[in-house]
């Protein structure tokens, strides 16, 4: 069950993520071809800055997933294996009741296509492709576990010797 | 654990959420449902779409045959409770059949409140708006008709407007009051939307409304008090829901204005939980017991008193008015307490019909608005709920650019995922 992590003291805002996440949703999946689409790619994470530090912001397929709670179309359901809320596009009405409880504001809506725009850990493929995008390594693609490890030997290496 | 007989009155948002929050934590004990309708659950936000034919009928259901059984579910369709016995734990049916229970859920949802002392209001065509079975009489004279009038500018009247529209029908609201949507807008959103509607060819008669509904058995015309005879031949009644609760009335569970229900959706008796549009709870923005007939809200209420029912101990965090509609391509999201004496900030695009409100109680919010941009509407429902203290950050919540970072420090959740 990996999901995304972020080092927010890596990231510059550079929104290469953007772009990659972008690019891969776009029909062409070519940045070239993706700009000049009739209904414009847009990315699922959005790098906002706050108190001088760059957060990248998307779906965290979040435990509790009010949206699926929320979902009047039966549309977003929440794959207890594999830890992620899936999205089926065929029932979805775009009622935007997904995007009035996402309690992180990573749900936003296509206006065009009118269906939610929200992070799939991009299905299609096998990893995110944000992750290779970021120039940093800002942005981590990995379990729970792992995560914690590494949070705790940040700690450790911190300590004076 | 020892297994119980649960049942369950209700097979919409809270009923099925019940089931789902009690085979999380209790697989053996048997569940059964009793519904009025013939449907497998169906979602009623959506019977506008299927009325407008933008979704087939089989698509309104959002929980098939699978569910029942994947939860052993026994599932009396057609069947209507009358009345409760919680001395001898027992349901009565209207077809004379008992059921015994060892836990009891009433998620009876409400029905279409219709103005009983209006002069022919039981004349043929003349409807509420609340289920497939509505929908299909409705479509049925749309067929034939060619004039509908719709008795309500609030959200119900207005999608069956929207609906009917699309269905051909020359469509006129009529609207008591003095402006459309007043549950769920202030006047300046709600004239967004007036205008809206009129641009595409739906006539709304604020100030008005009807004194008479005139026919000989079927509908034939409806009176206006300014004395205008609009003919046609559909009325659809869009003039709020009231509880279900006729049910209860001779039993000992308490009654305002739904029922009423603590912090653990249980109710004045011990075993007997109510959740959804039937029930009373505390709503977190009015600081007051409010009956939000709300899915999102019936949704949370079910998954909580299943829990409990399979023995949890969870409280629910309460109610909450919350909407998310749009007609015409205009979006709007609304929370909690947007009229009355309360500091409030706002900004307005009439060009680009953006508008954006947020109502403040000393240093909480309490209340949101946002129409034609939704981004982020779920931050503002975060810190509704939570009761956060927003005055650290009181004059950049309506920043377009607000996000979760900024108000990451004011929330509960300590959330493990930026270093």
């Amino acid at each position: 069950m990996k999901k995304l992590y972020y080092d927010v003291s890596k990231c510059l805002a550079c929104k290469s993520c953007e772009i990659a996440c972008a690019v891969g949703k776009s029909t062409s999946g070519e940045l070239f071809k993706a700009i000049f689409e009739e209904v414009k790619p847009q990315s699922c994470v959005e790098v906002k800055t706050t108190g001088g530090k760059n957060f990248p912001i998307a779906c965290r397929h979040c435990k509790e997933h009010p949206c699926v709670s929320a979902c009047i179309a039966g549309a977003l359901s929440y794959d207890q294996a594999k830890g992620r809320v899936i999205y089926n596009k065929d029932k979805c009405v775009g009622c935007w009741m997904c995007v009035m409880v996402c309690p992180y504001g990573a749900i936003r809506d296509n206006k065009e296509l009118k269906i939610p725009i929200r992070c799939d850990l991009c299905a299609d493929v096998d990893e995110p492709r944000c992750i290779k995008a970021c120039p940093m390594g800002a942005i981590m693609f990995l379990e729970e576990e792992e995560f914690d490890k590494m949070l705790a030997e940040k700690k450790v290496n911190k300590k004076p010797v | 654990m020892a297994t119980k007989n649960i049942v369950i009155i209700g097979n919409s948002a809270a009923g099925v959420s019940a089931v789902e929050g009690i085979r999380t934590k209790d697989r053996e004990s048997k569940i059964t449902i009793i519904s009025d309708e013939q449907f497998l659950a169906y979602c009623r936000c959506l019977i506008s779409n299927y009325l407008a034919g933008t979704i087939a009928e089989k698509d309104l259901v959002f929980r098939d045959k699978n569910f029942y059984s994947e939860n052993k579910v026994e599932l009396l369709l057609e069947k209507k409770a009358e009345r409760i016995d919680t001395k001898k734990k027992k349901v009565y049916l209207e077809d004379k059949t008992v059921i015994p229970y060892d836990a009891l859920l009433i998620a009876a949802g409400a029905s279409p409140k219709m103005p009983k002392d209006l002069k022919g209001i039981n004349k043929r065509g003349v409807f509420g708006f609340r289920t497939i079975k509505d929908t299909k009489e409705i479509l049925t004279i749309a067929s034939i008709s060619h004039t509908s009038c719709v008795l309500g500018g609030g959200l119900v009247g207005l999608k069956a407007a929207y609906g009917l529209a699309k269905r051909k029908q020359d469509v006129k609201v009529i609207v008591k009051s003095n402006r459309i949507l007043s549950q769920i807008a202030d006047k300046q959103a709600s004239e967004l939307f007036l205008s809206r509607f009129s641009e595409n060819g739906i006539e709304v008669m604020l100030n008005t409304d009807v004194s008479e509904i005139i026919g000989n058995g079927d509908l034939k015309a409806v009176k206006l008090d300014n004395g205008k005879v609009i003919g046609c031949s559909l009325v659809i009644v869009g003039k709020g829901v009231s509880p279900n609760t006729k049910l209860v009335l001779e039993s000992d569970i308490k009654i305002d204005k739904g029922i009423l229900v603590d912090e653990h959706q249980c109710t004045n008796i011990n075993d007997v939980y109510a959740a959804g549009d039937v029930a009373e709870t505390f709503d977190v923005a009015t600081e007051k017991y409010e009956n939000n007939a709300l899915w999102p809200c019936a949704v949370e209420q079910g998954r909580v008193a299943g829990l409990n029912i399979a023995g949890e101990n969870l409280q629910y965090a309460g109610s909450l008015g919350m909407n998310s509609i749009e007609f015409f391509g205009l979006p709007l999201i609304s929370f909690g307490v947007f009229d009355g004496e309360y500091e409030t900030v706002s900004s307005l695009d009439k060009g680009k019909a953006i508008y954006r409100k947020l109502v403040f109680k000393n240093s909480r919010l309490i209340g949101a608005l946002l129409a034609g941009n939704i981004h982020n509407s779920g931050l503002y429902l975060r810190l509704i709920k939570e009761r956060s203290d927003i005055s650290k950050i009181k004059d950049d919540l309506l920043d377009v650019n607000l996000n979760y970072a900024k108000i990451a420090e004011l929330v509960k959740e300590e959330e493990k995922i930026y270093i």
